[in-house]
């Protein structure tokens, strides 16, 4: 199958979290937490002081990880690095935008969604048509 | 509904009234099968719909977690329920994922399955392949009131077994969640137990969002070509 991009068979691969203090608490008394020997984290805390640069490192640094399969982020948060969010492609990590306490769920900004509702949408339509 | 079909005619997906006496699986004019693109498109929208089904059902688990979270919060005091208290000393994370890369509808395109592990739990605890076998190897345990025959003898043996080794990953699942509560403190909150059920509800429902994202990613790249 050439050019086929294959996915390694991964039997202990990790999810990571970008998210509010109560996501994160949240899912690492799910036992999700996660420190390697040099304190690297997979989860990044997101409160007032959180640049958006350090939001930016951190989702690029999980969707480069070969250990990270899923990455969680509050959509409110993806709405930050939005371009960041909505160009990344690959199958694996899979990025999953998640609601937040006060933020709920918009399938409007889902960067999945948007991705396959031009199928639906009266543009693509119209230009089949010319 | 029929706004979505008219637009589905023009994509030259379904066949119009004048169609209507075409045979499933005739060959349309672009040679492509008519019938395999409707079953295409019925897989797609099946999966953006599960997809938006799942997200609501996540955003009922993480909302009762957060509120249970806030429960013990409330009751425990802001200072014990607080993220300040995980260390950053090195740990493995209880639970993991399995990822398998499924062949997607063509060669060129991946489709990753993904499978939760829970608390360290490997999916041979819960095999009764794995119990059927270690029937005559273990000692056999004496079931009280239970009568055994040569004919069910290994049966029995097997199934009580079985019962054993589900109590010892139940008890296995319950020591390794007291371990995860144990940085909040010796004594917990009820509401903080069920919060982490919360939370464990929303990683299946989370596991079950990427696969389907997988099969949509998957069914959406097949329409496109």
């Amino acid at each position: 199958m050439a050019g086929r991009a294959s996915i390694p068979t991964n039997n202990s691969a990790l999810i990571a979290i970008i998210a509010d203090e109560d996501t994160v608490t949240g899912f690492l008394m799910a036992g999700v937490g996660n420190v390697d020997l040099r304190k690297k984290t997979n989860y990044l805390l997101v409160d007032n002081k959180t640049t958006v640069k350090q939001i930016e490192d951190a989702f690029k640094e999980f969707t480069t990880r070969e250990d990270i399969a899923v990455v969680l982020i509050s959509q409110y948060i993806a709405n930050m690095i939005r371009f960041l969010v909505d160009s990344y492609n690959k199958p694996v990590p899979a990025i999953l935008e998640i609601p937040s306490k006060d933020h709920p769920y918009d399938p409007a900004h889902d960067s999945v969604l948007s991705r396959v509702k031009y199928l639906f949408s009266a543009e693509s339509v119209a230009s089949d048509r010319r | 509904m029929a706004a979505a079909t008219e637009e589905l005619q023009f994509l030259g997906s379904i066949p119009g009234p004048e169609g209507a006496g075409e045979v499933d699986g005739a060959v349309a004019e672009e040679g492509r099968p008519r019938g395999g693109d409707n079953e295409e498109i019925l897989r797609f929208m099946d999966s953006v719909d599960g997809y938006l089904l799942l997200m609501d059902s996540l955003s009922s688990a993480l909302r009762q977690g957060w509120l249970d979270l806030a429960s013990a919060r409330h009751s425990m005091g802001p200072s014990r329920v607080s993220s300040t208290l995980f260390d950053h000393k090195e740990q493995s994370a209880a639970t993991k994922l399995q990822v398998v890369d499924r062949d997607g509808l063509k060669p060129s395109e991946p489709k990753p399955h993904f499978a939760l592990s829970k608390w360290s739990l490997q999916e041979e605890c819960h095999s009764t392949y794995d119990v059927s076998e270690r029937a005559f190897t273990e000692p056999k345990m004496r079931h009280r009131g239970s009568v055994t025959t040569p004919e069910n003898g290994n049966y029995e043996s097997a199934n009580t077994t079985a019962s054993s080794t589900g109590a010892d990953a139940s008890n296995h699942v319950q020591r390794a969640r007291s371990k995860a509560l144990s940085v909040f403190g010796g004594l917990v909150s009820p509401k903080l137990r069920t919060a982490q059920l919360s939370f464990e509800t929303a990683l299946d429902l989370i596991v079950e969002l990427a696969n389907s994202r997988s099969n949509m990613l998957a069914s959406f790249s097949q329409l496109k070509e």
